[in-house]
């Protein structure tokens, strides 16, 4: 288990059993009509399938692929449930806390007010640490907290870097920055491990509207957009409108600020339970919500309705032709290149079309497109600081340590972990990351992952890349390993010069490996 | 190349602009970088008299311009904003602090005062934008596009000002963002920075290391034919170079000015900072989060807003106090992608509205005035009987710090599409 040494993962099967979307079905997944003419796979193709695909290859998944082919790849991972996952239990082990239910997770980081109500209560004032001295309490809740947002971002970065489900997992990462929440919010310090995990991860490739609805029902969204406090006597439209702008219509997808007042009005009561009362649910508050008769994109919604006209409201959405075409085009800029071309999201939203917004069929259309293929968008797309940050973890086999450290790598690099406070997520342009200080952080944090000196993560390249005299060996191991085959001829040429004169090969090997990931070649994908 | 670069095709990257144009630009008086390089050797860029500096502020968010710059004359200021309302001017504890009879400061913003009666201070009220978006994100794309209303703009107006400034020295510092990434408002073809901490910018590694190292990721990126990795990668080790010869880390602010802690505050410092090492920034660029105020906001002494503006007000004040005489040179803009709504929500909150106030301080400044139209606070003269109406176009006020502090004249080409005319500068600068 070389992926994850410091969790000891043992080989545990987890069990199979397949949840979330039904299984999938030929006649509904593929498109009528001629068979897709899958490319070769030779490694230029393959590492253009993975890099996209997954979070990027690790030791041998270029050989798999080339192994049982594109298609039989791509039906294994869209089920994910049948994928058995040998990680998933040592994740569980290791941040126990990320799988906690929110209101316990509150009783046991609870914020410094609820920390001295308790210990009142309890008469045990005295044990509070600190004594009467409340910033002495309010340091170390804060403290307490700051481990706790550590174990949940690292709860999903060793499934990012280390699960089986990869395409599950980029998935994840794509629907959560899509339905963005922010853990620095309110009570979504408690909240988010469970959005990731429940709302997110399950649905992520099942069904857009369940995945919508579960998102609409979870207590992360609805405080992150302010929904849990909106009442019929005081509406609050920030849900609302980003339900219709980000999340399902698109800014230009039609509809009008009266639109997105009535959906709000539709909404009220939409809640969450107060968590001494069982706590941090889901929960309809009838007094809050607004009774009256409302319109949105012309469709009356009649008076005297409660919660059953926000979900009709949700289904209407997710049906919406503008949220097909939406969604489709993000998820060809995320697979195909940062300007989707037309086809391809032509493509996509036919696929969506025909199955109702199935999002494995959508995926399976995109890459079964030729746009997905074509030249011009193979090596054309700049990763994500996380892209880069796991990439670089799975190709040099390493993984985290037990410190929970490598969450600030990427708060380094500019995307910090669900600490985006923004609703729209974080960008997918290759200029909205390109700047000098992002190259330069990632320069230092591929040297840093080579040397062994990143926070927060353990290497040991030896397995990989054995410490080698021959330095034109090396260069082609690193090459194979890191740059899948597929370095530039500058960039061979350029780190065999600079390990010429590098005498002891175990310093050799630590500069080869980390000017490949520092390289250009690596960041692009 | 004189007209309007925004709408160049996606292909042609920074460096492919710079080689192709590199003697039209110099007959334009504008450097391509890969002469600065040979010109550095030569001079050092020095504070030459007249080498006026712009500093952006964005309030990411849409901040509350009502409760920032306070209408305390308008009764439905009060009568709309049972909660949140600021007191009027001397009505005790967390009240307004009088500017001139009609508007007052939110009293967090006190470190503002003094330059206010300096006569350094002058603040625009009801600007927005002429598109009536109510998304936080298409409004600040159009505010640092400088083209509201149209999203194919590829570069950002902060960017377009650098093209076309005529006079300057050739330096990678010429637009700083003191950030990870390089905001919209900087993107383009004239080469900018972004730079998060100025101590540690560059390749870290002990001393021979870190040069061999250096090296190599420049002869890496070096390979890049074309492309923004390419040209970004450029700047940025040239950059690092000049950073390390100015030796920015052990910095003390003078005149006793003491930065708020916060990364505004620290923001604020590094463009002192830089601003004093003289490398040449003409633009620097810093964001300021947390203005989305949909809950409990706040009114005077409490609140997500008066916390906000404690940071930003006493940021603004100590740059000012550090700088000192250097901020003759000096214009701070301030700017939010819009204001919110006039009536407090259901939760003591405030939604997405229209117009916001900004504040433009620093040398030439006309200050101690507050500039524009006041459109009245009555139900009937608001936007959409909700918002405070625009009667400021940001344009206009942009366009007038761009032509009186950076000394640009082809103004239609850093706001293409709109008739930049000198008649509806706000005069805020002298």
């Amino acid at each position: 288990m070389r992926r994850l040494p410091a969790l000891g993962v043992a080989a545990l099967l987890a069990s199979c059993t397949p949840r979330g979307a039904p299984p999938l079905n030929e006649t509904v997944m593929t498109a009528p009509g001629a068979a897709f003419a899958w490319p070769a796979t030779d490694s230029a193709h393959v590492l253009h399938f993975l890099d996209r695909l997954t979070f990027g290859p690790a030791p041998g998944d270029i050989a798999r692929v080339q192994q049982i082919g594109y298609r039989r790849w791509l039906d294994e991972q869209l089920q994910p449930g049948r994928i058995a996952d040998t990680m998933q239990d040592a994740v569980r082990r290791q941040y126990a806390l990320a799988f906690e239910p929110p209101a316990q997770l509150w009783r046991e980081y609870p914020p410094p007010q609820l920390a001295r109500q308790l210990a009142m209560r309890s008469g045990r004032a005295d044990m509070l640490p600190g004594g009467a001295d409340d910033s002495m309490l309010i340091r170390r809740t804060q403290m307490a907290q700051r481990q706790l947002g550590g174990q949940v971002v690292m709860a999903t970065l060793a499934r990012h870097l280390a699960s089986e489900r990869q395409l599950q997992e980029v998935m994840t990462d794509f629907w959560f920055n899509h339905f963005n929440v922010f853990m620095g919010k309110n009570q979504d310090r408690w909240l988010t491990a469970d959005y990731v995990e429940h709302a997110i991860r399950e649905h992520a490739l099942g069904r857009f509207e369940d995945l919508l609805m579960a998102v609409a029902k979870h207590p992360a969204m609805l405080v992150y957009l302010d929904n849990a406090v909106s009442h019929a006597r005081g509406i609050n439209e920030n849900y609302g409108r980003e339900l219709l702008e980000l999340h399902t219509l698109g800014v230009d997808g039609g509809y009008t600020q009266q639109d997105v007042q009535n959906a709000a009005r539709i909404l009220t009561g939409w809640g969450v339970s107060g968590p001494l009362r069982g706590g941090f649910q889901f929960e309809f508050h009838d007094r809050a919500h607004e009774l009256g008769e409302k319109t949105v994109l012309g469709v009356k919604f009649p008076s005297g309705h409660g919660m059953d006209e926000g979900e009709r409201l949700l289904r209407m959405l997710a049906a919406h032709p503008s949220t097909a075409r939406h969604i489709a085009h993000k998820l060809c800029a995320r697979f195909v290149a940062d300007d989707p071309p037309d086809g391809c999201v032509d493509h996509a939203v036919a696929a969506w079309t025909r199955t109702n917004g199935d999002i494995r069929a959508v995926i399976l259309a995109i890459v079964e497109s030729d746009d997905f293929w074509a030249p011009e968008n193979m090596r054309a797309k700049l990763k994500s600081p996380l892209e880069f940050v796991v990439g670089a973890l799975r190709a040099t086999g390493a993984g985290p340590d037990t410190s929970a450290r490598l969450g600030f790598v990427l708060n380094q690099l500019g995307q910090p972990l669900f600490m985006q406070q923004v609703p729209t997520g974080y960008p997918e342009r290759m200029d909205e990351w390109v700047s000098s200080g992002a190259l330069l952080n990632r320069m230092n944090v591929a040297v840093a992952i080579a040397a062994g000196r990143l926070p927060g993560m353990r290497v040991d390249l030896d397995p990989l890349i054995p410490p080698t005299s021959d330095r034109d060996a090396l260069v082609a191991e690193v090459n194979a390993t890191i740059l899948g085959g597929q370095a530039s001829p500058n960039a061979l040429r350029v780190i065999r010069q600079q390990i010429d004169d590098v005498r002891d090969p175990r310093n050799a090997r630590t500069l080869a490996v980390g000017l490949a990931l520092g390289s250009p070649d690596f960041q692009k994908q | 190349m004189s007209d309007c670069s925004c709408n160049r095709p996606a292909d042609m990257s920074r460096r492919v602009f710079v080689k192709a144009g590199a003697l039209s630009l110099v007959s334009l008086g504008l450097d391509p970088l890969f002469l600065g390089r040979a010109a550095y050797a030569m001079r050092r860029p020095g504070r030459t008299p007249g080498s006026k500096i712009l500093v952006c502020v964005f309030q990411r968010g849409a901040v509350d311009g009502l409760n920032m710059v306070v209408p305390h004359a308008e009764p439905s200021y009060y009568a709309d904003r049972g909660r949140i309302a600021i007191p009027r001017p001397g009505s005790g504890e967390g009240a307004a602090i009088e500017l001139d009879g009609r508007f007052g400061l939110h009293p967090r913003l006190a470190p503002l005062k003094p330059l206010w009666d300096l006569g350094s201070l002058a603040i625009m009220h009801a600007v927005g934008s002429p598109d009536t978006t109510r998304s936080h994100f298409d409004a600040q794309d159009f505010m640092e596009s400088g083209t509201p209303g149209v999203k194919s703009t590829r570069d950002g107006w902060l960017n377009r000002a650098l093209l076309h400034r005529a006079e300057h020295v050739a330096t990678p510092f010429r637009g700083v963002a003191f950030s990870q990434q390089l905001p919209r408002a900087l993107q383009g073809s004239a080469p900018s920075l972004a730079i998060p901490e100025l101590a540690v910018f560059g390749i870290r590694a002990p001393g021979p290391a870190r040069d061999k190292l250096t090296t190599a990721f420049e002869q890496l990126y070096g390979g890049e034919a074309t492309g923004i990795i390419a040209s970004t990668a450029a700047e940025s080790f040239e950059a690092v170079q000049l950073l390390r010869r100015a030796n920015p880390t052990q910095y003390v602010p003078e005149r006793g000015a003491a930065y708020p802690r916060g990364p505004f505050g620290h923001a604020m410092q590094q463009v002192a900072q830089l601003i004093k090492a003289d490398l040449g920034m003409e633009i620097a660029f810093v964001d300021v989060g947390g203005w989305d105020t949909h809950i409990n906001q706040g009114a005077g002494s409490s609140g997500q807003l008066a916390g906000r503006l404690d940071e930003f007000g006493g940021a603004l004040g100590a740059f000012a106090q550090d700088l000192g005489d250097r901020m003759a040179d000096v214009v701070v803009l301030t700017m939010s992608e819009f204001g919110r709504t006039v009536a407090e929500n259901g939760n003591a909150g405030t939604d997405h509205g229209h117009a916001t106030a900004m504040f433009v301080m620093g040398g030439g400044v006309r200050g101690g005035r507050v500039a524009g139209t006041w459109p009245g606070l009555e139900r009937e003269q608001r936007y959409e009987q909700r918002d405070l109406a625009v009667t400021t176009d940001f344009r206009d006020l942009f366009a007038e710090v761009a032509s009186k502090q950076l000394g640009i004249t082809d103004l239609d080409a850093v706001f293409p599409g709109y008739d930049v005319s000198a008649e509806r500068f706000p005069g805020v600068l002298i």
